[in-house]
């Protein structure tokens, strides 16, 4: 079925630790299911940004996730939603969600992945979605945003969605 | 040898039996006046050897899972003791150790940290209570002190004292170690004697690193031959305080390693085993029950398989820890024996101050300050910042500071209840002790059951020195010890009991022990918790302290408490509740949770200081007397002169990069960088250069509310001018860190900004003229109060967790 006939899921998952979330991306990658693309960026205790990604979108031609966008939003919440020394601790507002389209992935990744941390993000059509959520085990924070229509239409929706899920987890 | 009056210290100068005429001639001198006071014949060396965080299921010697050889070679030739008991909290152990007085008494209800307003809660020895150390020192002793001290308040660890609060003055002529109540073994802000010393220079020996529990019993034998080397007659007293098996978990990766998959079977296996290599070992009755598992702690098989590995690791790290500590004090003791010695020296060894630590919560953490900073974290986010720092193999290195949940506690105080701060059960009270003197103690290898306390240690070494506690210590008439030597039943086995009552009190958890029967009166609070919602049934005005449940228990056939008889005994707990207030009113204990007295409104005055500025020579300011930035904007501005070619390095640094701040220069960069807790890490780098010559940065922290933890806005400045900027969503709302300190000019020890660990403790390469803090009170009064309360409540709850 066409890409643009499917319903397309836009999964996004926060990680405290760059491990964590290429243990997920490569969960993904082997789960079976055909994925439109994934991206894990991370970002080491120096600073230092690093991005892999296996976007089959550019084999049909279309535009890759790098392309469309990457977003975060992914560490705060619930992080510290509550506190154990008590509610005057706990106050703590959550992450403001950045949004980045039409960036390029590392400049936007750059300003927005913590230092220590790492995000995913896994396009795949809704069919699949029973395959791939399940092999995403480790994320703190994970959405799933979806849309219909063209393919990078599709896409954009999902992520949109997605932020715009990420955006209510956070408030 | 002259006669001294003893019971008046110091010991009155001797008399001049010689004669003086106008000239030599017909002159006799007196050569006693040059000497100084003996003890009397016989006085023993004395060696008080006391672990950390510890429980009685802990070490093999007492049926636990931790190899302790030395421990054991020391019980074999000595005497075990499964009935000693202590406080359940780490200053008052420490405080009723050295004083042989109840802990509320002189002052320490709770920790050094949490110096009070109530008499028995102030931190502070009060002067006519001198300690042992004081008392052996000036009746001819040698005294030094080696490793914890925990006994000086928060606020009075730097060069400005006072310094009676320090180990100098309760009495010990040399001290080295750490003045707070946990510290990194790895790098440890050190003391020695009455000056912060800071970093040891071999932390940065990438070869050879420094390790404190080495160099601890490192400094004790040179200590000892230095003794030995002046004079071959003159007792010594050393106190020998292991900083493990406290938090930070830190041990060389192989110590650890050595218990690879020995705790896979999880804790409530491991409480089994222990309980069952207890009763073959004879340490405990053969009819003793294993006490059930609270609901507080998880069930092992609950632990999600995946999670197993991250917490049998934690629990491979402190036994290794642990171990570690038996080591060390096994070289001492060897020390001491190759001097010829050991006969004469009175060792006692204490294995733990308050039972096992469970503070490091359900979960354990790779960073134990988290929990203290009010930041909960689940199991999967701390494996995930254990994985961010090393992962499983590094839990033990100084890329984290490590605690382990706190069902580990739990199994490591078998066959017992509950653990640290809980002083109503036996789990933070009954700790192992092991007393060896060959020559005197006929029975090796003897076990001895009488009802002992902490407080009777004192007695039992001034007993055996026949050293007399003073009447007057500098003219102050004196409290008599609470305790009582137990010397009897170092040579009798079935010499009657020393002691048949004993309160205890631990933040509201309380205990009255007479004849045999204890009265076990807990707080239904979990001791990690310290939320609103834990803390409401305790305000004032609504807890009432005899309308709590109460636990009535018979020792003499319960050696675990397994058995509530306080249904049966209603008299008996009357009694004892009664018993309890009486000796609460006695020794201060009164008022009941004085220790959170914060949290409920009663708090120190605010401070006033706004300004607080550094020359650039000042280095190694403990964590609780660095600037109050928390929670509020506050400014750095730094005076430098940066030579021609630019400077690079550090401006100033607080702790490290589990929680800290840096302002640096690198590459020609003013750059600032903000640990919250290692959880988050923000940092803002200059757009533009630093100039040459002359010249102030600034870093300023917009906060965004007067709420702890506030998210806010960082402008970097240059002479001015704004240079970069940035945001940090959170921010540390109690305290970077429980033991590293601020350095201007460079970052001494672990750094903030592993950007430039590969160059620390990167000093700065021009000059630092001075650093200013100022910090920004709120617009509104009660905005101020109100975040001086939550700064309160959260170092209340840290000096808990100390």
């Amino acid at each position: 079925m066409p890409l643009d006939q499917e319903t397309t899921d836009v999964l996004i998952g926060g990680y405290l630790s760059t491990d964590a979330a290429h243990e997920d991306y490569q969960a993904v990658l082997s789960c079976g299911a055909r994925l439109w693309g994934a991206v894990v960026v991370s970002k080491d205790l120096e600073g230092n940004l690093s991005v892999e990604q296996t976007d089959h979108m550019v084999e049909e031609g279309a535009a890759g996730l790098a392309s469309v966008g990457f977003v975060v939003g992914l560490f705060a919440p619930p992080l510290l939603a509550a506190t154990a020394i008590g509610a005057a601790l706990g106050a703590v507002g959550g992450k403001v969600l950045h949004r980045r389209t039409g960036s390029k992935i590392e400049e936007s990744a750059g300003e927005t992945i913590p230092i220590g941390g790492a995000g995913l993000i896994v396009a795949y059509k809704h069919a699949d979605a029973e395959t791939v959520e399940p092999a995403v085990t480790r994320a703190i924070s994970k959405v799933v945003g979806e849309a219909d229509g063209h393919h990078v239409e599709a896409l954009k929706g999902a992520l949109a969605d997605a932020q715009k899920k990420l955006a209510e987890d956070s408030t | 040898m002259t006669e001294h009056d003893r019971s008046r210290l110091p010991i009155r100068r001797e008399t001049f039996a010689g004669a003086a005429g106008r000239t030599l001639d017909g002159s006799q001198p007196d050569w006693n006046l040059i000497g100084h006071p003996a003890p009397p014949d016989g006085a023993p060396n004395v060696l008080l050897v006391l672990i950390d965080d510890a429980g009685f299921g802990n070490p093999a010697t007492f049926g636990g899972p931790i190899r302790t050889p030395n421990y054991t070679r020391m019980a074999e030739a000595g005497l075990r003791y499964n009935r000693f008991h202590v406080t359940a909290l780490c200053s008052p152990t420490r405080a009723a150790l050295l004083t042989g007085r109840n802990n509320h008494a002189v002052g320490f209800g709770s920790v050094g940290e949490f110096a009070g307003g109530f008499p028995g809660y102030s931190a502070t020895l009060p002067r006519d209570c001198a300690p042992l150390p004081r008392i052996l020192r000036d009746n001819g002793y040698s005294t030094a002190a080696f490793g914890k001290w925990h006994l000086t308040p928060d606020g009075q660890q730097g060069p400005a004292g006072p310094f009676d609060r320090w180990p100098n003055g309760w009495g010990f002529e040399y001290f080295y170690g750490i003045l707070g109540g946990g510290s990194s073994q790895w790098d440890p802000c050190l003391a020695e004697n009455q000056k912060i010393i800071g970093t040891p220079e071999d932390f940065y020996d990438e070869e050879h690193p420094y390790y404190f529990p080495d160099a601890m019993a490192d400094r004790t034998i040179e200590w000892l031959h230095g003794v030995r080397g002046q004079d071959a007659g003159k007792p010594f007293f050393v106190y020998y305080s292991t900083g493990c098996s406290h938090a930070p978990h830190h041990v060389a990766k192989d110590w650890a390693d050595r218990y690879k998959g020995q705790f896979d079977q999880g804790w409530d296996r491991l409480r089994e085993q222990t309980f069952a290599r207890q009763k073959e070992l004879g340490v405990i009755p053969a009819d003793a029950e294993l006490t059930p598992r609270d609901p507080a702690f998880p069930a092992w098989d609950d632990v999600p398989d995946t999670l197993k590995p991250f917490y049998a690791r934690q629990m491979e790290v402190y036994a290794g820890y642990s171990e570690n500590a038996d080591h060390n004090v096994g070289r001492v003791i060897d020390a001491i024996d190759e001097l010829g010695e050991l006969d004469n020296t009175l060792i006692i060894w204490i294995w733990g101050d308050n039972g096992a630590s469970m503070e490091g919560t359900v979960t354990g953490s790779f960073n134990e300050l988290t929990m203290q900073n009010g930041i909960p974290l689940t199991d999967e986010m701390q494996l995930q910042l254990t994985e961010r720092y090393g992962g499983l193999e590094a839990w033990s290195s100084s890329l984290m500071a490590p605690h382990y949940g706190a069902a580990w506690a739990w199994a490591g105080n078998t066959p017992f209840r509950w653990g640290k701060q809980v002083g109503s059960h036996l789990g933070g009270t009954r700790n192992p002790m092991v007393v060896h003197w060959p020559g005197h103690i006929t029975d090796a290898g003897g076990l001895r059951t009488p009802f002992a306390h902490v407080i009777d240690v004192a007695p039992t070494i001034l007993d055996l020195a026949g050293i007399p506690a003073p009447d007057t210590v500098d003219g102050i008439e004196q409290e008599p010890l609470h305790g009582t030597s137990f010397v009897a039943s170092l040579t009798d086995g079935a010499a009657p009991e020393h002691r048949t009552q004993q309160y205890f009190e631990t933040i509201g958890n309380r205990a009255m022990y007479k004849d045999g029967w204890w009265l076990a009166m807990r707080t239904e609070r979990i001791p990690w918790l310290l939320t609103p919602e834990a803390l409401a049934p305790y305000a004032p005005g609504v807890w009432d302290p005899d309308a709590g449940p109460a636990e009535l228990y018979y020792l003499p056939d319960d050696f675990t408490q397994a058995q509530d008889l306080a249904a049966e005994h209603p008299d008996k707990v009357q009694e004892l509740k009664d018993l309890f207030w009486e000796e609460a009113e006695r020794y201060k204990v009164l008022p009941l949770l004085a220790t959170l007295s914060t949290f409920f409104g009663m708090l120190p005055p605010l401070p006033a200081e706004t300004t607080f500025a550094y020359r650039g020579d000042v280095q190694n300011v403990m964590p609780g007397m660095i600037p109050r930035i928390y929670n509020r904007s506050y400014a750095i501005t730094a005076d430098l002169v940066v030579p021609e070619g630019s400077a690079e390095g550090v401006i100033v640094a607080e702790a490290d990069h589990l929680g800290g701040f840096t302002l640096y220069v690198k590459d020609g960069k003013l750059t600032h960088t903000y640990s919250m807790m290692g959880v988050f890490v923000f940092r803002q780098v200059a757009e533009e250069d630093l100039p040459t010559g002359d010249v102030t940065v600034r870093m300023e922290f917009e906060a965004d509310e007067a709420k702890p933890a506030t998210g806010g806005n960082v402008t970097l400045l240059i002479d001015g001018r704004p240079v970069g900027k940035g945001r940090m969503d959170h921010t540390v709302p109690v305290r970077f860190s429980g033991y590293s300190g601020m350095d201007i000019g460079r970052d001494n020890g672990g750094v903030v900004d592993r950007a430039y660990e590969d160059k620390k403790p990167f000093a700065f390469t021009g000059t630092v003229k001075k650093v200013v803090f100022d910090v920004t009170p709120h617009l509104s009064d009660q905005d101020e109060l109100d975040i001086h309360a939550a700064e309160q409540h959260g170092q209340a709850a840290h000096g808990l967790s100390a």
